[in-house]
């Protein structure tokens, strides 16, 4: 597959908004998606590889990346009015049923990839997403942790051990996400 | 389409009956007793707030200057120990209570969720003034009758969601 060649014009810097991380979960039958990072203001995805590095006799190094484990905080994560994923964290918060953290879907598109209504994307399945306080000064902070599954579930819904490749039609939270590539 | 500020704010401030009342003015003045003046100040870029959305977090800033008519009159000591503002009525501490009442009211739209219409692009966040009391900026002696000035500084905190990429939320 042709890797995707960047948007920009030549030298011009990518802004923060065009790397854009969307939360999808269940409430009941609806499936429901909040863009994250309203009033963040620095967020990055922490990979956190697990590196060994060897050395041989002759002096020469050999280095191994075993495996990522990503992971991507938002502090602040302000309560907001009309903050559908905030109300559901509060819920399971309240009732501590943490183990309805477990099954989201995030997506990450890459806006800065792509053209116009097929901005490129990923899927990674079984996500979890874990509040870490809640409180602050002035207005109610609820920080949160979302950790990536680097796995996908292809249409038969089985493991595929990778996240789904594709595109997103749009930017808003309704797009259309289209696999191009499974595992 | 993008919203004249300006004019959300003086449509704002018209709510307050004491500022209804009276002449009110937009950087120019013509002063006479009780005209209020609506002064407009800038807010230095680097205080805005970006965030990873696009949106950006900003404030606008104003003055309310009030001029007042003014007292040569001592103030009237009270006798005895029991002690009563109203023995002692003076122009001069009257007006300025005066004008704390257009500071208070300000505070109270921003406790009721009363805001300027900034349009569809912005979200305000609060009003608030950068004093609890306001400030004496002395007395006007190029106006005849000399006035006295005070002045009040307002800042409406708001969140820019024009340049966020996806849909407002």
């Amino acid at each position: 597959m042709a890797i995707g060649q960047f948007n920009l014009a030549n030298r011009q810097r990518a802004a923060r908004k065009l790397l854009i991380t969307v939360a999808e979960w269940k409430e009941g039958t609806n499936t429901v998606r909040e863009i994250l990072g309203t009033r963040t203001e620095d967020s990055s995805i922490e990979y956190n590889a697990d590196i060994e590095t060897m050395t041989d006799i002759r002096g020469i190094n050999y280095t191994d990346v075993n495996r990522t484990q990503p992971q991507q905080t938002f502090d602040p994560y302000l309560i907001l009015g009309g903050s559908r994923l905030g109300a559901f964290l509060n819920d399971v918060r309240r009732r501590n049923a943490v183990t309805e953290l477990n099954d989201f879907t995030i997506y990450i598109i890459t806006a800065f990839v792509g053209t116009a209504g097929a901005y490129e994307a990923e899927k990674h399945d079984g996500c979890t997403i874990a509040y870490t306080a809640i409180g602050g000064d002035a207005n109610v902070n609820m920080p949160i942790d979302v950790y990536l599954s680097n796995d996908g579930l292809d249409s038969n819904g089985k493991s595929t051990g990778a996240p789904i490749i594709g595109t997103v039609d749009k930017l808003s939270d309704d797009f259309v996400f289209s696999a191009t590539t499974v595992g | 389409m993008s919203v004249d500020k300006n004019k959300a704010v003086i449509n704002y401030l018209l709510q307050c009956q004491d500022i209804y009342n009276s002449p009110l003015y937009f950087n120019l003045i013509d002063a006479t007793n009780n005209t209020i003046q609506i002064l407009t100040t800038t807010e230095d870029k680097a205080l805005s707030k970006p965030f990873v959305d696009g949106s950006v977090q900003k404030r606008y800033t104003f003055n309310l200057i009030t001029f007042k008519s003014i007292s040569d009159m001592e103030l009237v000591k009270p006798m005895g120990t029991s002690i009563s503002t109203d023995e002692y009525p003076n122009e001069n501490v009257d007006e300025l209570f005066a004008v704390q009442q257009l500071l208070d009211w300000v505070l109270e739209q921003d406790d009721l969720a009363n805001y300027p219409d900034f349009g569809s692009d912005c979200i305000i966040d609060s009003i608030d003034t950068t004093t609890d009391y306001p400030r004496f900026d002395g007395i006007n002696t190029e106006i005849t009758p000399p006035l006295a000035m005070y002045s009040i500084s307002i800042v409406i905190e708001y969140l820019d969601i024009s340049k966020v990429i996806y849909n407002k939320q």
